[in-house]
């Protein structure tokens, strides 16, 4: 009863300084929809609105450079009044989209997977916090709060990322498969979650005792569900917006293949610009498989932390997708509270929360000056989403690191707290 | 002997026949000359020439270029409109524009033509060849004109009447940043029978002509069918200029403009400090003196011989000042006064050079001009580079009815519009600034957005503007930022966006009368668009940092992810097994032998 009045006053009062920000401030949601740093060509609300404004003129909004978001957002916002006239309902929207966010957080602190699973069980289990401080972690995280006031429709992939890792850290297979279909088919890269979230759905089912099948088939089965939501998803689009390859190429074919290089914190844009044409494509493909091959990677070692795995994949979606903005970051940074026992054993965070700050106060200064004074140019802002993705790294790394060491530590209990070398 | 004699006369004599018979190929030219405020001369020339469809279908050219005519065959093109300008026009000083602005363009090249293709993609095939082919010919970069300098205008411009196929698809192409100058002039003065040596085209000197304050050089071929007999291929040639007169003056080889000499300036003797050495000096009211020799350079030398008129050089020059106006013309010329009072026209001698001098005169009436129904104005506004807005200022001076026009406008993909931000603002003549639904302004709209690096935005309007007010359209546009190879050489210039073509409606009735359909056009001013630049010297630095933060990230995981923990301890043990640590083993053997035998020799 205690933690529920925490929990119910955590969201309150997020809600309330939301729709505070909102009323005290009008011109702040506009304004953080104009940055880089939060708005990018695949999540900006300002583009989204174009696309309606088309959408319910009857003119494709796919036919044109400028929406590149799925056509079922448009629907759904058509509902909504224009933002313009009446911006309070879409506050209230998101703001209450972000509540939803932080409860499925509560949900993955409260099943306890971060802890321990089938296959792991931590030696510091006391040293955690508890859900409505998770939440409070994600709800009062400026990023978030940013990320919320500019009606970044990357809220909804993280929507459906969230409640894919909840449902199956609660063992709700099914609905983690159709929720991860739902983020896969806003923006594919969350597809590549795919196989760590199984995973977790199987160790969770073998724990309840409620799976005979074997991983592979449970795996395959799976996949299926998640390509059956998908391809329904896409069905319904297509009743939509009509033209099927029409809004494939402008939604998907534009997030693989980079053709808009506006600025943002990530690493592609100003490397795409200054790349030489006949490289691009080749460059195209080593981008993408590398970030690929984290998942491969990250998901054999730390088989037994299927959550750790996804964790440390968001923060590599932070960092190396294509359009990354904070709110890319504002999930990973959700996640590092579930991991409380992991922070004793990082060596680097100093530094690392450091580079971050640093590049958070640094980057829009440093984009004024090249944008707007033009006493800097370009290499300014790219210095700085350099350190912003090198602090990243970093603090990734160092979480990775933390997590193989408490791993060790669970296998030879007898050799904690001593010096090691990796070997 | 006669027989052999006779064989020439009588070639000459079927030779004659033979063209006679052929009555509808005839050519005209004519100059205007109509001083402007503001010490500025309009020179409209105007050439044109007809040609049967039949003979221009069996390639029988006469006037009509022979270039010029193939090109527009293999390209299949029924309608063709050049344009090269340069400069503004000053509608506020000079007043409505020549031919209702029907034969200008956009600052830099414009062209559209009418195509007949089976469908869009064969037209725009077509296209390319057209524009590949012109540019070419007149020396122009037209073959810049891609698909995303490519429109397909729905309302703003009308074909002839008189086409024969019902697959015409009309073309637009633009460039803004095309620099007009005597390379176009030389292969334009080509396309005229008589090439610039005779007529009136013999007064064009590249030197004067793209130092005018405005200039348009046009090109227009179309079909033109008269009530009665065979339809013909009509080419119609034309260069309007905007002459500073002062400036024209000037001598070439001493082009620096000086004070006037003391003697000349006329003072102002009221002023209580005027004396010898001291003068206010007044304004000269008189109106200026010129002649042709002195403003284009040397006199017309003759009549185009080729003109069918029965009375060559029949009211050729043709000249806009009151009937006061003293004017001094070579010998020779005879001149008819219009009965208006308002113009005269001068009939040339065939072989004679021709001057006109017109002496400086104080102005008592001056040539009423028309004032244009509607003036427009288009700018950029916002700062920064990431983002800016567009803004239309359309202002009807008219106090009693309401101007419809179309509005047309084509953007360059790296600008990206917001159209619904696109909003409508009122200011009437009591100045106050009302903002109303854009629908109430916008009666319809054509909107194609634009693709990165496949086409370009077009935007038409149908627009109206109630009698005495201003409306005011504004939109918000982003601007992108391109790769490092799509920049031009002088990419913090900025980049050009081409003019809106402003189409007036509603002006068809008056028009009715005239031997075809004549609309009213007014073109705005091109902008420029400061995009954001990357920094050009860095593609190898930047492909090295981006690479080592990425090969940090991935080597610091991918590192971990390899290897296994082991306590410090035992670490030692195990990296004296592998091949590298037995080789450092042995290093440390053969450091320790050296130094203990350096111990013994001690």
């Amino acid at each position: 009863m205690l933690v529920d009045r925490r929990k119910a006053a955590i969201f309150g009062a997020a809600l309330v300084l939301r729709l505070l920000l909102w009323i005290l401030f009008p011109s702040l949601p506009d304004l953080l929809t104009g940055r880089v740093e939060v708005s990018t060509p695949v999540n900006s609300f300002k583009r989204l609105q174009e696309g309606l404004f088309m959408y319910t003129r009857n003119v494709s909004p796919y036919d044109g450079g400028v929406f590149h978001q799925a056509p079922l957002l448009l629907p759904i916002f058509s509902l909504l009044p224009n933002a313009r006239e009446y911006p309070l309902p879409t506050a209230i929207f998101y703001s209450l989209v972000d509540l939803a966010n932080a409860n499925a957080l509560v949900t993955i602190s409260d099943s306890g997977q971060a802890l321990s699973g089938r296959l792991h069980s931590s030696l510091r289990k006391h040293v955690r916090y508890d859900g409505a401080a998770v939440a409070a972690w994600f709800l009062f995280n400026p990023f978030t709060i940013a990320t919320c006031l500019s009606r970044s429709t990357n809220v909804f992939t993280t929507s459906g990322i969230l409640y894919a890792i909840s449902n199956a850290a609660s063992g709700n297979s099914v609905n983690a498969m159709l929720a991860l279909g739902f983020a896969s088919y806003l923006s594919i890269y969350p597809a590549l979650l795919f196989i760590p979230v199984v995973l977790l759905c199987y160790d969770q089912r073998v724990q309840k005792k409620k799976v005979s099948t074997n991983a592979a088939v449970f795996a395959v089965q799976h996949f299926g569900i998640l390509l059956g939501s998908v391809a329904g998803l896409l069905g319904i689009s297509c009743l939509v917006v009509g033209d099927f390859w029409q809004f494939v190429s402008a939604t998907y074919g534009f997030q693989l293949l980079v053709p808009d290089l506006t600025p943002n914190v990530g690493l592609w844009w100003y490397f795409f610009i200054e790349m030489f044409d006949s490289f691009r494509e080749f460059f195209l493909g080593v981008f993408w498989l590398h970030l690929a091959c984290y998942v491969g990677g990250l998901t054999i070692r730390l088989r037994r932390q299927p959550l750790f795995v996804l964790t440390a994949l968001l923060g590599i979606f932070a960092i190396f997708k294509p359009y990354p903005s904070i709110s890319d970051a504002s999930l990973y940074f959700a996640f590092l509270p579930l991991y409380r026992h992991l922070f004793s054993l990082m060596r680097y965070t100093f530094f690392a929360v450091s580079a971050l700050l640093y590049a958070t106060l640094l980057g829009p200064a440093f984009y004024h000056l090249w944008i707007y004074a033009g006493s800097g140019n370009a290499n300014f802002f790219y210095a700085i989403t350099l350190v912003w993705s090198l602090g990243l790294s970093i603090l990734l790394a160092d979480t990775v690191f933390a997590a193989l060491r408490e791993e060790w530590e669970q296998d030879n209990p007898e050799l904690r707290g001593k010096d090691v070398r990796q070997v | 002997m006669t027989v052999l004699f006779l064989l020439p006369l009588l070639f000459l004599a079927v030779l004659s026949t033979l063209t006679s018979a052929a009555p509808d190929s005839d050519y005209h030219e004519g100059l205007v000359l109509q001083p402007l405020p503001q010490s500025s001369l309009l020179a409209s020339f105007n050439f044109r020439s007809n040609t049967s469809q039949e003979s221009f279908e069996q390639r029988h050219f006469r006037y009509f270029p022979r270039a010029l005519g193939q090109i527009l065959q293999h390209a299949n093109t029924k309608e063709l409109h050049l344009r090269f300008t340069t400069g503004r026009w000053d509608a506020e000083s000079w007043g409505s524009r020549p031919w209702n602005g029907s034969k200008e363009g956009n600052t830099g090249v414009e062209l559209w033509a009418w195509i007949d293709a089976p469908d869009d993609d064969g037209a725009f095939a077509k296209w390319i060849t057209l524009t590949q082919s012109l540019s070419g010919l007149f020396c122009a970069s037209m073959n810049f004109i891609d698909s995303t300098r490519t429109t397909r205008p729905i309302a703003s411009f009308e074909p002839a009447a008189h086409h024969s196929s019902s697959q015409l698809h009309l073309l637009h192409g633009t460039l803004p940043g095309e620099v007009v100058c005597t390379e176009n002039l030389t292969p334009f003065l080509k396309l005229l029978p008589c090439k610039g040596k005779a007529g009136v085209s013999s007064l064009f000197d590249g030197h004067k002509l793209f130092d005018a304050s405005w200039q348009s050089m046009a090109v227009d071929v179309r079909p033109v069918c008269p009530e009665s007999g065979e339809c013909m291929v009509q080419i119609e040639q034309t260069v309007d200029m905007v002459l500073d007169i002062d400036r024209s003056k000037r001598p070439r080889d001493n082009p620096i403009p000086r004070p006037i000499p003391n003697e000349q300036l006329v003072c102002d003797t009221s002023k209580p400090y005027d004396a010898d050495d001291t003068c206010y000096p007044l304004e000269n009211t008189a109106e200026k003196g010129w002649s042709l020799q002195e403003i284009f350079g040397r006199t017309i030398s003759g009549v185009c011989p080729l003109t069918e008129d029965e009375n060559p050089g029949k009211e050729t020059v043709c000249l806009r000042v009151p009937h006061e106006r003293g004017v001094i013309t070579s010998p020779g010329a005879s001149e008819t006064r219009n009965p208006d009072g308002l113009s005269r026209c001068f009939n040339l001698e065939p072989s004679s050079p021709f001057d006109l001098i017109i002496p400086e005169q104080e102005a008592l009436t001056q040539v009423p001009l028309d004032e244009p129904a509607l003036s427009a104005e288009r700018t950029i506004v916002g700062h920064g580079q990431e983002r800016g807005g567009m803004r239309i200022i359309f202002d009807n001076p008219s106090n009693s009815s309401s101007v419809d026009f179309i509005y047309f406008e084509t953007l360059p993909w790296f600008l990206r519009p917001y159209v619904h931000t696109l909003q409508a603002t009122i200011i009437g003549r009591d100045g106050i600034r009302r903002s109303v639904p854009v629908s109430q302004i916008v009666k319809e709209t054509f909107y194609r957005p634009a693709i990165d690096r496949e086409r370009g935005t077009q935007l038409e309007l149908a627009l109206f503007v109630p009698a005495a007010s201003t409306v005011t359209l504004t939109y918000d546009f982003e601007k992108a930022v391109l790769r490092y190879t799509e920049y031009p050489p002088d990419a913090n210039r900025g980049f050009n966006v081409a003019p809106a073509v402003i189409r007036l409606l509603g002006l068809r009735d008056q028009a009715q009368s005239y031997e075809y359909y004549s609309p009213v056009y007014i073109r705005t001013t091109s902008l420029l668009l400061p995009l954001p630049t990357p920094d050009f010297s860095m593609p190898y630095n930047v492909i090295i940092l981006t690479s080592t933060v990425i090969a940090l990230a991935f080597g610091s995981i991918f590192n971990l992810l390899v290897r296994r923990f082991v306590a410090a301890d035992e670490a030692a043990a195990l990296t004296a097994q592998t091949f590298k640590g037995k080789i450092f083993g042995k290093v440390v053997a053969l450091r320790d032998r050296i130094k203990g035998k350096g111990s013994k020799v001690e």
